[in-house]
């Protein structure tokens, strides 16, 4: 419930394209910590309750999750990528390899 | 449906005659060749060799039986047959990159080419120096122009580039047309006014395609988007971020139904509401599959689970018709079955696979139980 909202909040608050990298780092730093609170089995609906929107930009943060791997980040964020993925498609990797707004 | 592996090479491009008896396509070399089709069987009856450079737009004028291709090697050639023989007419398009996509306007007396050099040449032939003119149309294109079409009133013509934007601008020749009459795009249309631009997405434009209308403009770009531009609707546009790799090709074939096919191999349908202005998937047009589940053993499950992280029994080998990208969607603008974009009742794809396929939108309907074309 709290690591549900969390997720909502964290996505809402998301400075998408904007220009500081250190709000930038912030943000992505606030929505790994949101991430790994996840226990495997509520990974799922929490992608499900994300739309369309919701799950590109959760893609977007898991690849720049990926990017700067923590001790036990790499293994949480490859099960939220396994149901990102059958939720968004390839097309949602697609869109986070051509976006032009980053996170 | 038919299918028919032309070559071991990608197919760059193609154009159909107007009967459909006839297909000219690109072997992925500087050359056209011409296929005639009897009865099943496909006889290659002419090659033509002109281009110094991979041939990247072709487009057969249905009504005056004449070819336009273009090339890297920054020219046109205009083809008309003599006897039996294709000859070639020089066309200056004063570009100095690679020309990529050409098309014959509704009339043919113009024809439209996108190039690298970021402008579209528009071609018109000039009676009294019986030679083929062009007119540039620059601003505000920042990148490679990779797919148009043109409205049906000869006038207008959307272009797709790789500054991320669909664009529709006049390409009005007053030498050869009179002036045309408003559309919902717009009433003043002199030539290389811009009458609509989209906000980026965030993908070059591959293809695009006016409805046969006019009134709506979709295209495909490479950050897997479908979108849609309603000029009805006082041109908003609606998108449609899909769940495939990019879409490489699209057309309309009906009002509200398109199709559109690309790096994964097989066609899908999508369908616009004009109510809600949204786009929809509306299922995947391909054979249907007919694998069998064998069981694995846990070794292999094992090997699997090392290998592709993951325990399900899934082939690697592709199901869908083309083995390789599809690069090209041609709807028949007059196709042998009375279509056209409005009511087309036969679509072909051409891919990277070397393969073409002619695709019936009836038994399209009848095999895939939950396809609805509107």
């Amino acid at each position: 419930g709290d690591a549900l909202r969390a997720l909502h909040t964290a996505m809402r608050g998301s400075p998408a394209g904007a220009r500081s990298q250190a709000v930038k780092e912030q943000a992505q730093g606030t929505m790994l910590k949101v991430l790994t609170s996840f226990k495997s089995s509520e990974i799922e609906q929490a992608v499900n309750s994300l739309d369309r929107n919701g799950i590109d930009l959760l893609m977007k943060y898991i690849y720049k999750g990926f990017e700067k791997p923590t001790e036990n980040s790499s293994a949480i964020l490859l099960q939220w990528h396994e149901k990102a993925l059958a939720a968004g498609g390839l097309g949602s990797i697609v869109r986070v390899l051509t976006a032009r707004k980053t996170v | 449906m038919a299918y028919h592996s032309f070559l071991l090479e990608p197919i760059s491009c193609h154009a159909w005659n107007k009967d459909r008896t006839q297909i000219a396509l690109c072997p992925n070399n500087h050359e056209v060749h011409i296929y005639h089709k009897d009865g099943a069987k496909w006889t290659k009856v002419h090659e033509l060799k002109e281009h110094n450079g991979q041939v990247t737009g072709i487009d057969w004028a249905p009504e005056s039986n004449r070819l336009v291709t273009c090339g890297t090697d920054r020219n046109a050639y205009v083809w008309t047959l003599k006897g039996n023989v294709w000859k070639p007419t020089l066309v200056i398009l004063r570009i100095n990159r690679a020309a990529r996509c050409v098309k014959w306007s509704p009339k043919e007396n113009k024809f439209a080419v996108g190039s690298g050099s970021r402008l579209i040449s528009i071609c018109y032939f000039e009676q009294e120096n019986d030679w083929w003119v062009c007119k540039h149309i620059k601003k505000p294109i920042r990148s490679t122009v990779l797919s148009l079409d043109w409205h049906p009133n000869n006038v207008l013509l959307a272009a797709g580039s790789c500054d991320f934007k669909c664009r529709i601008f006049s390409a009005y020749i007053k030498e050869v047309e009179e002036r045309p009459s408003p559309t919902p795009w717009g009433s003043k249309m002199p030539f290389g006014e811009l009458m609509f631009e989209s906000s980026s997405s965030c993908g070059w434009v591959h293809s695009i395609c006016f409805s046969a209308s006019g009134a709506r403009v979709a295209w495909v770009s490479h950050d897997s988007t479908l979108c849609l531009a309603d000029a009805n609707r006082k041109m908003a546009v609606a998108s449609l971020c899909t769940e495939t790799l990019p879409l490489l090709a699209v057309t309309f074939i009906t009002e509200n139904s398109l199709v559109a096919a690309g790096h994964d191999c097989y066609s899908m349908l999508f369908t616009y509401e004009e109510s809600q202005g949204a786009l929809t998937f509306g299922g995947k047009l391909d054979v249907p599959k007919q694998s069998s589940q064998r069981g694995l053993t846990a070794r292999e499950r094992f090997q699997n689970l090392d290998k592709k992280a993951s325990s399900d029994t899934t082939n690697a080998t592709l199901d869908t018709l083309h083995k390789n990208s599809i690069r090209h969607v041609t709807g028949g603008q007059i196709s042998v079955l009375a279509g056209g974009k409005a009511n087309c009742s036969q679509f072909c794809t051409t891919g990277m696979d070397g393969g073409m396929s002619i695709w019936d939108v009836k038994s399209l309907e009848s095999a895939l139980k939950d396809l609805k074309i509107k």
